[in-house]
């Protein structure tokens, strides 16, 4: 399966999750696919759009959080996984599209070519549900389930690596920007305050 | 009121509910004190810039946070300081022992001592330093100028603060 793909039916299934997305290749998919404001979108920090998605699940426990990991930003901070399994956020599902390679820089080969098994190592690190889905047709028929189960819970895309450097476009505005959309956003979605009565 | 009750109860003030730690030896009576506090979510983590992170998504669920750490720890955050917090002025809330100090007789700790302040004014980061228990009292206000800021803000906790007089 292509990433893109993946992402596509991830963004079907999504329903009322909230979504954070590490950097490049999940970002600029997932938002090619939603054009959603109420996600958040990574522009730096490699490997910490996990830990920034369990301190918004741990504050918003009743919103389905949906952490649109990549295979390269999850091995930047592998310790994110003993984090997430000691807290047990019911509300965190965190999904791994996995390609191998470091697609935005032009599909360099990542560390340990292919022997990693990412679900695996969830599983030893305390994750009750962890798994690795290959083709489009079990992510589509797998995802209702998951999308209902508990979390948390880690679900590895395995998905084709794909030549040359990422073509799809990131989103059209960042920085302070992207903070206040995010932000406004869950502030009208979830009657919560994110800004104060001056505007920070 | 020992100290890290003084800071408890100013943290409770800021109407903390989120503490993510990974302790040196200066921020650890803290940081236990504040695991014992069912009215803060506590979260350990492996690295020190997972707990940046964590306040950083904390912000957006509108849960007021703090980072707790160790100078040397706090020196491995600054990529993720800079691209996730000045990158979208999200502020985040850090207290971290002031290693290296003059009466810090750590070889470990020489280096941090030197390089830390200067590493922070490069960085724009605004820092207090509390020095004695009676400036603990400043914590709401640091907050607040963390929110007003809009980046990461460093609490130093001194030798003498934690430790009291003396080297070590």
């Amino acid at each position: 399966m292509k990433a893109r793909d993946a992402i596509d039916v991830l963004a079907r299934h999504r329903g009322e999750a909230v979504a954070v997305c590490a950097l490049g290749m999940a970002a600029n998919g997932w938002w090619a696919a939603t054009k959603s404001e109420d996600s958040f979108y990574m522009h730096g920090a490699m490997g910490f759009a996990a830990s920034f998605a369990l301190g918004l699940a741990l504050s918003l426990p009743q919103v389905p959080v949906w952490l649109i990991n990549a295979d390269g930003s999850l091995c930047m901070n592998l310790g994110c996984l003993l984090t997430e399994a000691s807290q047990a956020a019911s509300n965190l599902k965190h999904f791994v599209v996995a390609n191998g390679v470091y697609q935005t820089v032009g599909g360099l080969p990542m560390v340990n070519d292919g022997r990693t098994d990412y679900a695996a190592m969830a599983r030893a690190a305390g994750f009750q549900r962890a798994r690795t889905i290959e083709t489009l047709d079990d992510l589509e028929q797998q995802l209702p389930a998951i999308a209902a189960e508990d979390g948390p819970s880690l679900t590895v895309l395995r998905v084709e690596p794909e030549t040359g450097f990422l073509h799809t476009p990131p989103m059209t505005y960042e920085g302070p920007e992207m903070k206040y959309r995010f932000g406004r956003a869950l502030e009208r979605r979830f009657g919560i305050e994110v800004f104060g009565p001056q505007g920070y | 009121m020992d100290v890290t009750a003084r800071i408890h109860e100013q943290l409770t003030k800021c109407g903390i509910k989120i503490a993510a730690s990974l302790p040196d030896d200066w921020v650890a009576p803290l940081i236990e004190r504040i695991a014992a506090d069912n009215q803060i979510r506590h979260v350990r983590v492996a690295r020190e810039a997972e707990a940046i992170a964590i306040c950083s998504g904390a912000f957006f669920g509108g849960v007021r946070s703090v980072a707790l750490m160790g100078a040397t720890g706090l020196l491995t955050c600054t990529g993720e300081l800079a691209t996730l917090n000045l990158r979208h002025q999200i502020p985040v809330f850090l207290i971290v022992s002031q290693r290296g100090s003059i009466d810090d007789h750590r070889i470990y700790q020489e280096v941090q001592g030197r390089r830390t302040l200067p590493l922070l004014q490069a960085y724009d980061f605004p820092y207090h330093i509390v020095d004695r228990p009676d400036e603990v009292s400043s914590i709401p206000d640091a907050f607040e100028t963390c929110r007003m800021q809009k980046r990461p803000f460093v609490l130093f906790l001194t030798r003498r603060l934690v430790k009291g007089e003396g080297t070590a």
